[in-house]
């Protein structure tokens, strides 16, 4: 990336303070969260005309989009530019999208965060955006009205234009702009109608594309600045190791090692190249303090998260006298499962690029999910306030979740500082795999009572084992409850009748993270794999249980008999092929998914998953097909092959020898079909995960009769 | 010093020829385009043609290149725009994007020696990359629309 691209930002910012430029926000978000810190602390509310503004018309009647999501696969900016096309009327090759910088504009309600997190990037924005590009629209035509002296009422705007039909004049967005940022902005602009929709829903391809498939699309890891040095890092192997000592002097004979600087959890070694630093990250010697889970293995840990089970839990639902129905019961059916800790392997590892300048100001360019975190941190790790912070998000290699976190950006701003120059520090996939971060391994003890009758009347949900909030978000959990581990549980559409939640909090040696679809990933497999022995104990169909249990919710049940019918349930299969269903519902949507399965020698071959997805409203269907096809892949990939192994407090697998995801060959058909409901709109970005490994593995048992209660499925022989 | 024609331009690197040609790529010639996800030859992130064929530039050191072709994504159509290119925005495959230049370079690979590759052909060439975001199934569409193209 070279420095016009990099300080474009800047010059577009001195040029709209100069000239013509219609700037717009909408009302700003308040705090309602506790500040841990991390956050930024609460901030009046924007104007109209601040520079953190959503969208810039400029004069030459291109729109800018400063955008609070981060682009890291999931298609976002393209609905969001799609949302101000629509509603303005200007050609989506007109507009441009920006991540904007942290501040007030772009933190959600709730959290106060700006951050690209649970599926909000189009589902929060959408009415937002609408809105403001309307108001945008009613501004320009206003400006086009007194200019032609015709009422507003006979202007329309499209391709840029503020049209006068009657008259067959036009004029164009950028000449009217300098009279538009005059007038007031209307309080309740009108949306446009449903029926002149062009754009929202149709299958629309995406800005991001192009530059992708040329190799010009910039991610962190690309970013370059003059005189800058490269850096790698050595960090404790052992899960939250802290550095005791390090000897330079064993890599003085590499050529290209400029100097190596101390971290909590180990060094940075910084060289006048990648290879140069990574050779000596291999080679420098360093010693790292005891830590008390050093004897630590994925054994032990698994033995005391089945012993938490034993414990008494923080009950968070408790509908219904649920031991009384117990001891009612005609018949209880129980089992445990249990998963691993997951890696989120983005392809683009952990990276940060930094620079501060000669006024103490810093510059971060960085791949990253959570603006406010990075920013707060690097603020603590150089004592520089917030406001002196420039956060520049670039495209990233993934996401998932992971870059949550800020630990590249707090070596790259304690490496900048160290040395004086600018500084681009990546994390290896070895420290990208073997740091933490994981989806937390856990256990679920799960108990159902039928009456005589076959029917659920009680269900007890017990989970047991890390959350995801210890390290990222402490105050999300109280009295030792994590809501994360009950997640897609707790707030379940099924009618159990008496319905208990339990978490057992037990912390495991690696920091735990959220992996796409967060708690919903293994509470989906654990709850939908006990609701199929729970059919066959009944002796009913799987999907005939779930349909009863979803007998009260037209659309639940609609998601539901949509998976079923496109994906052929009940209807014959090729020799050898087997069926498997699940619904889950999480951050806002509804998905069923239908896998259709074979197991030969003990080798599970996914043929196909059809999926169901209600997401209320939707932008543009062909982002959701696309998350629909990933998702089912991440969860399949994680379900069959991926689990980190702890040995002496450290992960075994760190590269993708030994850490195997789903490769093209497994890759099974996604069928993807989505059902507009008009309800609130949901998110797409995670929902479609969780069903993928519980209806895969239903298959399996259909297939084989064997029932996979512990992942990944290939640490089970699954021959007879 | 390492002589070597990358993109079709002669260039001559005062580099290490221990140094993989990955990191000579972005490090000394700003061509970004090359990934690096593994380090190891396994996810394919960082696939460029030398002498036509895939390679792994991650593991390839700068003095086995001597002398050679290089091609790099950027370097593989003028315009952005060979058939396969073509072919990955038609189909929409990329998300994040960032294993797609090795997943093209070694498409454009297989379908240069084999123009109507089968499901086993596509899985044997490109088995050696890994996509996180999933998107196989419009790789395996893109290259049997590039094929047809």
């Amino acid at each position: 990336m070279n420095e016009m691209t990099l300080s474009r930002r800047g010059a577009l910012k001195a040029t709209a303070a100069a000239a013509a430029a219609l700037v717009l926000p909408v009302e700003a978000p308040a705090q309602q969260l506790p500040n841990d810190g991390l956050f930024a602390p609460a901030e009046p509310p924007a104007r109209i005309g601040a520079p953190k503004a959503y969208i810039r018309i400029a004069a030459d009647g291109r729109a800018t989009i400063f955008s609070p999501t981060s682009e890291t696969g999931q298609g976002t900016h393209t609905g969001h530019a799609m949302i101000f096309a629509e509603e303005l009327g200007l050609p989506l090759d007109r507009i441009t999208v920006e991540v904007g910088q942290p501040g007030p504009d772009f933190r959600r309600i709730q959290g106060n965060e700006m951050n690209s997190g649970g599926s909000l990037g189009t589902r929060y924005w959408y009415a937002p955006f609408r809105k403001v590009a309307a108001q945008a629209r009613e501004m320009l035509v206003a400006a086009a009205a007194q200019r032609l002296g015709v009422p507003a009422g006979e202007l329309r705007t499209a391709e840029g234009r503020v049209v006068h039909t009657a008259s067959n004049r036009s004029l164009g967005f950028g000449e009217l702009v300098e009279a538009a940022m005059a007038l007031p902005v209307p309080e309740n602009p009108t949306l446009k109608p449903e029926g002149e929709h062009r754009l929202l829903r149709q299958p629309t391809q995406r800005l991001d594309v192009p530059p992708k498939v040329r190799g010009a699309a910039k991610y962190g890891s690309d970013v370059t600045l003059p005189n800058m040095v490269y850096a790698v890092v050595k960090l404790s192997p052992v899960f939250r190791g802290e550095l005791d000592s390090f000897d330079k002097a064993s890599i003085a004979s590499i050529p290209g090692i400029i100097d190596v600087v101390p971290l909590p959890s180990g060094v940075a070694v910084v060289a006048n190249s990648t290879w140069a630093a990574m050779r000596g990250a291999k080679a420098i010697n360093v010693r790292f303090k005891p830590t008390p889970h050093d004897g630590m293995d994925s054994e032990t840990f698994s033995a005391r998260m089945r012993e938490g089970l034993g414990r008494p839990g923080h009950v968070n639902k408790n509908d219904g006298d649920i031991d009384a129905v117990f001891a009612s019961a005609a018949r209880v059916v129980e089992a445990t499962y249990e998963v691993p800790y997951l890696a989120h392997a983005c392809m683009e590892t952990d990276n940060c690029t930094a620079r501060i300048n000669a006024d103490g100001s810093v510059e971060l360019w960085l791949p990253t999910q959570h603006q406010d975190f990075v920013q707060g941190a690097v603020s603590r790790v150089l004592g520089v306030p917030r406001e002196r912070i420039t956060v520049n998000t670039t495209w990233a290699g993934g996401g998932f979740g992971r870059r949550y976190g800020w630990g590249a950006a707090e070596h790259a701003a304690a490496v900048a500082k160290a040395v004086g120059r600018p500084v681009k520090l990546i994390w290896t996939r070895e420290d990208d795999l073997g740091q933490g971060y994981y989806r937390p391994a856990q256990v679920a003890r799960m108990r159902a009572a039928l009456d005589a009758s076959g029917k659920v009347i009680g269900f007890h949900f017990k989970a047991s084992g890390p959350g995801t909030g210890t390290d990222l978000r402490p105050y999300t959990i109280r009295n030792d409850f994590d809501p994360t581990s009950v997640q897609s549980v707790a707030d379940t559409r099924y009618r159990f009748g008496a319905f208990r939640t339990e978490y057992v909090r037990v912390d495991g040696p690696p920091i735990p993270w959220i992996w796409r679809a967060v708690g919903s990933t293994q509470c989906g497999y654990f709850v939908e794999c006990f609701l199929d022995e729970v059919a066959q104990a009944a002796g009913k169909d799987p999907l005939a249980l779930r349909r009863e249990l979803l007998a009260h919710d037209a659309r639940a049940l609609n998601v539901v008999n949509t998976a079923a019918e496109k994906g052929g349930w009940g209807t014959p299969l090729a020799p050898g092929r087997h069926r498997g269903i699940a619904y889950v519902e999480s951050y806002g949507s509804l998905v069923a998914e239908v896998a259709e399965v074979s197991v030969t020698n003990g080798a599970v071959r996914v043929h196909k998953v059809t999926v169901a997805i209600d997401c209320g409203e939707f932008v543009n269907p062909e982002t959701i097909a696309q998350q629909a096809e990933g998702g089912v892949v991440m969860g399949l990939s994680a379900a069959l092959h991926e689990g980190i192994v702890m040995k002496n407090g450290r992960a075994e697998n760190t590269n993708f020898d030994s850490y195997t995801p789903m490769r093209i060959a497994e890759a099974p058909v996604v069928e993807t079909h989505i059902i507009r409901s008009g309800q609130t709109i949901g998110g797409v970005g995670e929902p479609p995960l969780p069903p993928a490994a519980p209806a895969m593995v239903n298959a399996i048992f259909a297939a084989t009769g064997k029932r996979v209660r512990t992942l990944p499925v290939d640490r089970t022989d699954l021959r007879t | 010093m390492v002589d070597v024609s990358i993109n079709g331009q002669s260039r001559r690197l005062d580099a290490d020829p221990d140094m993989p040609l990955l990191w000579a790529l972005r490090d000394l010639l700003d061509l970004t385009g090359t990934k690096y996800g593994c380090g190891i030859a396994q996810c394919g992130a960082c696939t460029v043609h030398v002498d036509g064929e895939p390679v792994r530039a991650c593991v390839t050191p700068l003095s086995a290149v001597a002398g050679r072709k290089v091609t790099t994504i950027e370097g593989l159509h003028p315009e952005g725009k060979h058939p396969v290119q073509q072919a990955w925005v038609d189909a929409q495959v990329p998300q994040c994007g960032y294993c797609q230049s090795g997943q093209i370079m070694s498409a454009a690979a297989l379908l240069a020696k084999n123009p109507n590759p089968s499901d086993a052909d596509i899985d044997a060439a490109m088995e050696g990359h890994l996509c996180r975001c999933g998107t196989y199934q419009r790789i395996r569409t893109a290259i049997k629309r590039a094929a047809t193209s």
